[in-house]
């Protein structure tokens, strides 16, 4: 049995899957960014002075980015895996020779493909009002493909977990979207009271908008290399207990 | 089981027959035990087990957001077949099973026939070489089950494993080489068929009176007869001695027996035998129940 091809059909089903619901997966975050930049960048941004020297407009935009990055690789890989338990299809994938680590892989990195298309579409969004060169390319895709999985881990974990589709926004709701606002997509941490500062340092998601803003901007409130550690710490322990989960059938054999 | 053998898995509702099923193919964890599959264990060496299975489940598993067509290929996929023999494949299966019109449609836009063969199709798409069919029949037509029928039994000639459990006993003898029955979690006949029927249930000898016999005398019920049809069919299951012992006991009594019938055992009555299933689990209505509440 080739193993590769196995591993290269999982992942293309999930591309597949989320380019077959185009107008749920990739248009509404992309028209949302464009009101985002165009409200706040734009015309609120035009108010606010320039933050550590650059101005909030461009500030704001890897924050942007970093934001619909979570949340399309949450999305992703919560509704695939949970649609495949709720449809019970996911048994078609259990009886095949994939190993558990190429099942976890494989789901990851269609979370990652949409993420990556939908940070393209808002960076290419952005682009109609403000232009700038990355300050460091390649620190730019290590933030984006390790985020991305990251949270396409965290997206398979609450599909586990979840018993109903509403456990997979009441996470959304509850838990992702409050520490994504806090963790500096909008703000610098000199722009939040002094209380609020120290909770930030306690936010993963502020090392991830933070590390990003440096990847794109040369900016950040702390050292770069502390928030790509986080990042790969946060992914090797996410990653290693999703495929734990798998191996031991966790809400996915009887 | 033996490579080869068409085996024919037996139980009443909630015996353990689809748990014995997950357990084989992955989809339940067990406690105590090994399972192995053509010498490969299904836990420590699961790739290699699951690679020589093909599993026909009996709900519909599909996957919803693809295609008849892209069903087969991405299942030959997952078991490492290249993409344009899977292409081939997934051709060649979908007219096999009359499928080939519906190539690009949903599986919910195929009747229920459909679903079945699809899901067969799909067990195929690697070419296994064990097939675990799940009540393959449940809910299909007459004709389509007599053609999957044939198809099975070709398939088995042709040298593949065949495992099947049903709740068309009719089917696991028509079908089988060899039967397991299982009953409440363990399994409580294993032969070939013809032995198992054989073994299980004697023939029964049925004597057709000539006069009705309204109840039976405590002499004749105490030689295992069975009055039936009003009283004018007597049958017993035959034992050395029994049938001139039975027609003495008949003629004291002023019967007169007008013919003379052999029934055969089926492997129904030794299913029943074995699960014990001639006991009823729906008890009649009581008086009560019949009443209709009063207008008021």
């Amino acid at each position: 049995m080739n193993s590769r091809i196995g591993f290269r059909t999982l992942v293309r089903r999930e591309i597949v899957r989320f380019f077959s619901v185009l107008s749920q997966t990739i248009f509404p975050p992309l028209v949302s960014s464009f009101l985002y930049i165009f409200i706040f960048g734009l015309s609120l941004g035009a108010r606010i002075e320039a933050v550590n020297g650059v101005p909030y407009l461009r500030y704001m935009i890897p924050g942007l980015v970093m934001m619909y990055v979570i949340e399309a690789s949450y999305t992703n890989t919560s509704s695939s895996l949970f649609i495949s338990r709720w449809a019970n299809n996911i048994e078609e994938l259990l009886v095949t020779p994939l190993s558990y680590f190429e099942m976890v892989l494989a789901i990851l990195i269609g979370g990652l493909a949409r993420s990556l298309v939908i940070a393209l579409g808002v960076w290419g969004i952005s682009l109609f009002f403000d232009r700038f060169a990355p300050h460091d390319p390649l620190l730019v895709f290590y933030f984006l493909i390790f985020v991305s999985l990251i949270f396409s881990s965290v997206g398979m974990m609450v599909a586990l977990f979840a018993e109903e589709f509403e456990h997979l926004t009441v996470a959304t709701t509850f838990v992702i979207t409050p520490l994504v606002f806090l963790g500096g997509v909008f703000h610098s941490l000199s722009m939040i009271p002094e209380a609020l500062r120290w909770v930030a340092r306690y936010n993963p998601i502020f090392y991830m908008v933070d590390g990003m803003r440096y990847a794109m901007l040369g900016v950040s409130d702390i050292p770069a290399k502390t928030s790509a550690a986080v990042v790969l710490v946060f992914f090797a322990v996410l990653f290693s207990a999703n495929v734990w989960l798998f191996k031991t059938g966790f809400k996915l054999r009887k | 089981m033996a490579p080869g053998e068409f085996f024919g898995f037996l139980g009443p509702n909630g015996a353990g027959k689809t748990t014995t099923i997950n357990a084989v193919t992955g989809l339940a964890n067990y406690q105590s035990g090994r399972v192995r599959v053509f010498g490969h264990d299904v836990t420590s060496d699961y790739r290699r087990s699951r690679a020589e299975i093909g599993l026909v489940p009996q709900e519909f598993n599909f996957d919803p957001f693809l295609s008849a067509e892209q069903i087969l290929e991405f299942e030959g996929g997952y078991f490492g077949i290249p993409h344009r023999e899977t292409k081939k494949r997934a051709s060649e299966l979908l007219e096999v099973f009359g499928l080939s019109e519906k190539r690009k449609d949903g599986y919910k836009r195929l009747s229920g026939g459909m679903k079945r063969r699809l899901l067969i199709a799909r067990a195929l798409m690697h070419n296994p070489r064990i097939l675990i069919l799940d009540e393959p029949t449940a809910g299909v037509d007459l004709e389509l089950r007599h053609q999957l029928w044939d198809f099975l039994r070709r398939l088995n000639r042709e040298g593949k494993t065949l495992f099947l459990t049903t709740h068309y006993i009719e089917e696991a003898e028509k079908l089988c080489t060899r039967v397991g029955v299982i009953h409440q979690g363990r399994m409580v006949g294993l032969d070939s068929t013809a032995k198992l029927i054989r073994e299980i249930s004697a023939d029964r000898i049925v004597f057709y009176l000539k006069k009705e016999m309204t109840f039976l005398p405590e002499a004749a019920a105490g030689l295992g007869l069975r009055l039936e049809e009003s009283g004018r069919r007597i049958s017993f299951e035959e034992k050395a001695g029994l049938v001139p012992r039975v027609l003495k006991t008949l003629q004291a009594l002023d019967q007169e027996v007008e013919k003379i019938d052999v029934e055969h055992p089926t492997l129904e009555d030794a299913f029943l035998k074995l699960t014990g299933k001639n006991e009823s689990y729906i008890r009649p209505l009581m008086p009560s129940h019949l009443e209709m509440p009063e207008e008021k």
